[in-house]
């Protein structure tokens, strides 16, 4: 094999391996700017979505694998610890954290999780679009609430950014919006709302008493 | 093989063109005066909530740079650092598109604290972006053993439009809008080796918008600005 034919070789390995993109998310989150719950929340992370990691099987796309578990995890241990006096992981399932002493249960999961490229869209902007179903337990394991929550991130193409760094800078705007939307509308849910009118004066007593501790709790 | 004298008067015809190719119109429209003392600051942020386009971060970084600049300084709070902070009041679908919201948002106490503590006089939101409008032409590039080379000629229209709304933070009312249109073309001749002419569309519409909205928060910076 003379050098032309290796070189030529090489340059095609490494312009199939192209076609092959693998991303972990990575994105530094603020803590927001929000009222407390006061009252004391579990949070149980199912290892799925702990290690959530999205691989593009269609055969007309480019192979993408996008790691958002670690980031969405980094969000929700800013976000968390600012919407609850106390937030404590739980290692079990919701069914089984009697013992924890919380008043509630949290536990995200994702249903669905989509990208976009500018190719594909004809936008000069690539998103991220992420569907989350966000469960809430009362403190014996039964389901108080459930619903959807979508999270949408885009960022716009621009010259000399690799579709990497723009894949990633949508998916760390999807999960600043789900951040803000979780930290916002939690408290709106009717089924929540319901059980905070319910618990307020029993909360507004504990908060008298025990001093704000939650945000150590939460990696 | 090809003549390398000719290289040089063809980027300069190129580069010639490329100048003529560029074109920026600025409105402006004020509803009242405009006031800043030493210590205000202003903050520009980049509207995000359209489905079909994002206002680029940065042509708001770009602008805010043309106010920090030259002899009139402005205090230009950066877009990140004020959407971190303000987190989750600020994010794309959370943003106030009213001052009547803004005002709400107001009413909480941590968010004004927040905002006073920057001092923040103005609230410019940017909002628009630059895209192509148009292409053609066309370049082969081939490679051999011989060598590599490219041949044919591409050319394209990008088009910038902008629109910069004036909140008066202090007193809760919107004070103007700027918008900058430009448009420009670019070209890129291959003569074995690819000669891109880029036509700055969006880098002068910013240097428009940037100048305009000086002169606009500070009229005694309008020659300042022009230079």
């Amino acid at each position: 094999m003379n050098n032309l034919t290796k070189f030529l070789v090489m340059t095609s390995f490494l312009v199939l391996a192209g076609c092959e993109n693998a991303l972990v998310v990575k994105g530094n989150f603020p803590t927001p700017m929000i009222d407390k719950i006061p009252h004391k929340v579990g949070v149980y992370y199912e290892p799925e979505f702990r290690n959530y990691v999205y691989k593009e099987d269609s055969k007309d796309r480019s192979k993408w694998t996008i790691d958002t578990g670690e980031a969405q995890m980094a969000v929700l241990g800013k976000v968390l610890p600012r919407m609850f006096t106390e937030v404590v992981n739980l290692s079990a399932v919701p069914g089984e954290a009697q013992s924890q002493n919380v008043d509630l249960i949290f536990s995200p999961r994702i249903d669905e999780f989509q990208y976009a490229m500018p190719r594909e869209t004809k936008i000069n902007v690539y998103e991220i679009w992420i569907k989350y179903n966000m469960r809430v337990y009362n403190s014996q394991g039964q389901l108080l609430a459930d619903w959807l929550m979508t999270a949408y991130g885009k960022t716009p193409t621009a010259f000399m950014k690799s579709k990497e760094d723009a894949v990633n800078e949508a998916a760390v705007m999807a999960l600043r919006d789900m951040g803000a939307n979780l930290s916002l509308r939690f408290a709106s849910i009717p089924e929540i709302k319901a059980w905070l009118a319910d618990h307020q004066t029993h909360a507004t007593a504990q908060t008298d008493s025990v001093p704000q501790q939650g945000e150590a709790n939460v990696q | 093989m090809f003549n390398s004298r000719l290289l040089t008067p063809v980027v300069i015809l190129a580069a010639t063109l490329l100048n003529a190719c560029t074109s920026v119109t600025i409105d402006e429209y004020r509803q009242g005066a405009s006031h800043l003392s030493d210590g205000d600051a202003i903050v520009l942020l980049g509207r995000r909530h359209s489905s079909d386009y994002e206002t680029e971060p940065e042509l708001v970084s770009c602008i805010g740079g043309i106010l920090e600049g030259g002899t009139k300084a402005i205090n230009v709070i950066g877009e990140r650092e004020f959407l971190d902070s303000l987190y989750p009041w600020f994010e794309p679908r959370t943003a106030p598109m009213s001052m009547k919201r803004l005002d709400q948002m107001s009413e909480r106490i941590e968010f004004a604290n927040a905002l006073d503590r920057y001092n923040i006089s103005y609230i410019i939101w940017v909002d628009g972006n630059t895209e192509t409008t148009s292409s053609s032409g066309s370049i082969g590039c081939s490679i051999g053993a011989g060598g590599a080379g490219c041949f044919g000629f591409g050319t394209w229209d990008k088009e910038s439009d902008y629109e910069a709304t004036i909140w008066d933070y202090k007193n809760r009312e919107i004070l103007g809008i700027v918008s900058a249109g430009a448009t420009g073309t670019s070209y890129m001749p291959a003569l074995v080796v690819p000669i891109p002419l880029i036509a700055r569309v969006q880098a002068n519409a910013c240097k428009g918008m940037g100048a305009q909205l000086k002169t606009f928060l500070d009229p005694s910076s309008a020659g300042v600005a022009a230079q």
